[in-house]
C-alpha cells in the first residue's frame, strides 16, 4: 500500500506540474470564462440597460417594459409577472415619452384586431436578439393568461393539456416523451461526458507510462516496485485528477450557464433521476479503469509518444461504437443491440449511462453490466501488469497489433 | 551465507536462446564480476536475477531466498540503459526513487546531500534532470543505486561517459562499500577496471559459464610457461629458455617445458645478471577474454 501511494502521490505531484494539464484543466476554461466574460460585456454594453440579458430565471435582470393595449384584452398582469415590470400606457405617444424620458427600457403595442391578426409591436432603441428573447415570455405570459381570462386553472390545464398516466406492461416499457427535447439531448450530453472524461483519464496514463518508457526509468522502477503497485498507484492518482478535471470544466460551464442567467432549464414535467449521477460515477471509474489499464498497456509497448497516439485508436474503438450507434441508444434504449451494447464491458460505460439517461432501464441490467465490468477490469489490470513486465524492457521493438494482443494474453 | 546463488538458469524469447545454463554464486562482500560479449546473456541473467523476467528452468536465491518485494529494498540496481525522470529537478527525481526503496524523507534527504556534493551536483540540485551533462546524469544515476544503503549493488557498465577522475571516485566508493560488507556485481568491458576491482569473475557466451572463479586463479590457470625480467643492462643466456621475446620495455622469457621459473631465477642470480624485476608472466584479462571467447566459440 506504501508504495502504491507513493506512485499515486507522484503521478498527480508530476501531472500537476505539467504545462500540457495545467492548459487543458485551469487555462483552457479560464479562457472560455475570459471569451464568455468579453462576449456578456459587450452584449450589456450593447442593451445599456443593468442586468439586460437577465432571462426567465431571474427577475432582478427583468427591464420594465411599457405596453399600450389598443385591443382592451390586457384585463390583469398574471402573478408570474413580477411587479411594476410590465407598465401600461394609454397611447404610444405617452409609451414613446417614457421610452425618451428613460422609464421604460421599451414597449409593446398590442394591435386592436389582436386576437384575430396577432399583430403585435415591440419598440426597442437598442433592440438585438440578445436582450430581447430573454424577456420575450413576460409579455407571453400576459396575453396567454388573458387570453383564457385570466382563469389560473385554465391557464394550468392549457399549459399541460394532456396529463397522461402510463402503467408499464413491463419492465422495457418505453415510458418516454418523444417531444421532449430532453429526452435526446440529456442522454446524449451523458453520452458524450462520459467519453470525453473516460478518454481523457486514460490518455493521462498512456502519456505518464510512454514518457516513463521514454526516459528509460522503467527498469528502474521495476527493480523497486512491483509492476502491479505501479499500475495501481498510476491507475488511482491519474484517474483522481481525470475527476478533478471533469469537476472543473462541469463547473465551468454551469458557472457560465448560471453568468449568462440561463439555468439549466429541463421542460416541466421532466426529472432526472439522482441516481443517474451514481451511475455516471460507478461507470466512468470502471470504464476509467479498463482503458487507463488498455492504454497504459499500449505504452508499456511502444517505443514512443508519437506511434502511441497513432496506436490509440486500436485500443478506444470499442468505446466508439456506442457513439456510432448513438441514435438507437437513445431513440430505441431497449433496443436489443442497446442492451447488448449497454452490458457489454468494452461499451458498456458509455452505452449504459446513455440508456439510463434515457430511462426505464430493469434494474438487473446496470447491475449486470457492473458486474461484468468489474470482472473484466480485473482480468485487464492483471494482463497489463505482466505486460510491464515482460515487454517493458523490450524497448525500440515496433509496435504492432499481434504483440499487443500477445502480451496482454501473456504470450510476449 | 551466498549474497547471490544463481543455479542452471535457461530463458528464451521465441526462438532466441538467451541464457542456455548459467551458474554461479556470489559471496557477500566481493565485488563480483559479471562478463561477456555483446549479446552474451548478462543483462538477461541481472533481470532474471531481480526478478524482472522468470527463467524458464534454474532457480536464483538472493539474500537468502527468492526475491520478494522487501528484499528489492536492499538491492540497488543500476542498468545499462540509464534512466532518470527527465522533466523534474534531479533532487525530487532521486528522492522519489529512493522513497521506492523504503527510505524516510528525512533520511534520504540526509544522505542525498551528502552524495551531492562527494559528486560535484549540489549546485545542480534544482535543475531538471534533461538539464545536466550525461556525466552529471550518470553520477545521479550511481547516487540513486546506492543512496537507500543497499545489501546487494548491481551494476551494468558503471564507468560508462566518465571522466578519469569520476572514474577514480566511482572506484573509490565501490571499494568504500565493500569494505562496508556491501556486494558488488558488476557487468562491464572495461577489462583493467574488472582486473583492478573485481575479487571474483563468471565469464559467460552464448548464455553459457565458459570462466568461473578467482580472478587470480583463472589468471594463473591461463598463464603461458613464461617469465617476465627487467634488468638493468643485457641479460646472460640461460639454460631451459626456449625464447626471449621484448615485452613491454622488459623481457619475456619463455621457458622449455621441463625448465621451471625458480631454475630461471637461481640460474640469474648464480650469473650475477642485475635483475629488478622477476614474475610469472601472467595474462591480462583482456588476452584471457578473448582467448577464451574464441576458444568456446570455436
Amino acid at each position: 500500500m506504501g508504495k502504491i501511494w507513493l506512485v499515486l502521490r507522484h503521478e498527480i505531484r508530476t501531472t500537476l506540474g505539467s504545462k500540457s494539464f495545467l492548459f487543458l484543466t485551469f487555462g483552457l476554461p479560464a479562457l472560455f470564462s475570459l471569451v464568455f466574460l468579453a462576449v456578456t460585456a459587450l452584449s450589456r454594453g450593447a442593451s445599456g440597460i443593468p442586468g439586460g440579458a437577465g432571462g426567465a430565471g431571474d427577475p432582478s435582470r427583468l427591464q420594465v417594459e411599457g405596453y399600450v393595449d389598443q385591443s382592451g384584452l390586457v384585463k390583469a398582469i398574471p402573478t408570474s409577472v413580477p411587479r411594476d415590470i410590465l407598465v401600461p400606457y394609454p397611447d404610444e405617444a405617452a409609451a414613446r415619452e417614457a421610452l425618451r424620458a428613460g422609464e421604460v427600457a421599451a414597449y409593446y403595442v398590442i394591435a386592436a384586431d389582436y386576437v384575430a391578426s396577432g399583430d403585435l409591436l415591440y419598440v426597442n432603441p437598442k433592440y438585438n436578439f440578445a436582450t430581447s428573447r430573454g424577456q420575450s415570455w413576460v409579455m407571453r405570459q400576459t396575453l396567454f393568461a388573458n387570453l383564457l381570462g385570466n382563469d389560473a386553472e385554465r391557464i394550468a390545464r392549457a399549459a399541460r393539456p394532456m396529463d397522461v398516466k402510463v402503467t408499464a406492461l413491463s419492465p422495457a416499457q418505453d415510458t418516454r416523451d418523444e417531444d421532449n427535447p430532453a429526452t435526446f439531448f440529456v442522454p446524449y450530453i451523458s453520452m458524450m461526458l462520459l467519453y470525453v472524461v473516460i478518454l481523457m483519464a486514460a490518455s493521462l496514463l498512456l502519456n505518464s507510462v510512454a514518457t516513463e518508457k521514454k526516459n528509460r526509468v522503467m527498469e528502474i522502477l521495476l527493480s523497486s516496485v512491483s509492476p502491479r503497485q505501479m499500475l495501481t498507484g498510476k491507475i488511482v492518482g491519474l484517474g483522481l485528477l481525470g475527476l478533478l478535471q471533469t469537476a472543473i470544466w462541469m463547473g465551468t460551464g454551469y458557472t457560465f450557464l448560471l453568468l449568462g442567467g440561463q439555468t439549466l432549464q429541463l421542460p416541466a414535467g421532466f426529472t432526472l433521476p439522482p441516481s443517474i449521477l451514481i451511475w455516471g460515477f460507478v461507470f466512468f471509474l470502471l470504464g476509467y479503469a479498463v482503458y487507463a489499464s488498455l492504454m497504459a498497456g499500449l505504452g508499456a509497448l511502444v517505443p514512443n509518444l508519437r506511434e502511441a497516439s497513432q496506436a490509440v485508436i486500436l485500443v478506444i474503438w470499442p468505446l466508439i461504437i456506442p457513439l456510432m450507434l448513438s441514435s438507437i441508444l437513445i431513440e430505441k434504449p431497449h433496443d436489443p443491440l442497446a442492451t447488448v451494447l449497454s452490458i457489454f464491458p468494452l461499451t458498456a460505460p458509455i452505452a449504459m449511462i446513455t440508456r439510463l439517461a434515457a430511462g426505464g432501464v430493469p434494474w438487473w441490467q446496470p447491475l449486470l453490466a457492473v458486474g461484468l465490468l468489474v470482472i473484466t477490469a480485473l482480468i485487464i489490470i492483471r494482463a497489463v501488469a505482466n505486460t510491464f513486465r515482460a515487454q517493458t524492457l523490450l524497448s525500440g521493438q515496433p509496435f504492432t497489433v499481434g504483440r499487443y494482443w500477445a502480451a496482454l494474453l501473456g504470450r510476449g | 551465507m551466498q549474497t547471490v546463488e544463481v543455479s542452471h538458469i535457461v530463458k528464451s524469447f521465441g526462438t532466441t536462446q538467451a541464457v542456455a545454463d548459467v551458474s554461479f554464486s556470489i559471496e557477500r562482500g566481493e565485488i563480483f564480476g559479471l562478463l561477456g560479449p555483446n549479446g552474451a546473456g548478462k543483462t538477461t541473467t541481472i533481470r532474471i536475477m531481480l526478478d524482472i523476467f522468470k527463467p524458464d528452468q534454474g532457480t536464483v536465491s538472493i539474500l537468502g531466498g527468492p526475491l520478494t518485494e522487501d528484499k528489492k529494498e536492499r538491492i540497488g540496481y543500476m542498468p545499462e540503459e540509464r534512466g532518470l525522470y527527465q522533466d523534474i529537478p534531479l533532487e525530487r527525481c532521486l528522492l522519489y526513487l529512493a522513497s521506492l526503496k523504503g527510505l524516510s524523507p528525512a533520511e534520504a534527504r540526509q544522505r542525498l546531500k551528502g552524495y551531492l556534493e562527494r559528486f560535484d551536483l549540489a549546485q545542480h540540485k534544482n535543475k531538471k534532470v534533461k538539464e545536466l551533462s550525461k556525466g552529471m546524469q550518470q553520477k545521479a544515476q550511481l547516487i540513486s543505486t546506492i543512496l537507500h544503503g543497499p545489501e546487494l549493488i548491481i551494476v551494468d557498465e558503471p564507468f560508462a561517459a566518465l571522466d578519469p577522475i569520476n572514474v577514480q571516485l566511482v572506484k573509490d566508493l565501490m571499494r568504500e562499500l565493500r569494505i562496508q560488507g556491501t556486494t558488488i556485481i558488476m557487468s562491464t568491458h572495461q577489462m583493467h577496471q574488472v582486473e583492478e576491482l573485481c575479487d571474483r569473475i563468471v565469464l559467460i557466451n552464448k548464455g553459457r559459464n565458459l570462466l568461473y572463479g578467482a580472478l587470480n586463479d583463472i589468471r594463473r590457470r591461463y598463464a603461458s610457461h613464461a617469465v617476465v625480467v627487467r634488468a638493468d643492462g643485457e641479460l646472460p643466456p640461460v639454460a631451459g629458455v626456449a625464447e626471449v621475446v621484448p615485452h613491454n620495455g622488459d623481457v619475456k622469457l619463455v621457458l622449455r617445458e621441463e625448465t621451471t621459473p625458480q631454475d630461471v631465477l637461481r640460474a640469474l642470480v648464480a650469473q650475477g645478471a642485475p635483475v629488478e624485476r622477476f614474475e610469472i608472466a601472467m595474462p591480462t584479462l583482456d588476452e584471457i577474454f578473448i582467448r577464451a571467447v574464441g576458444e568456446g566459440g570455436a
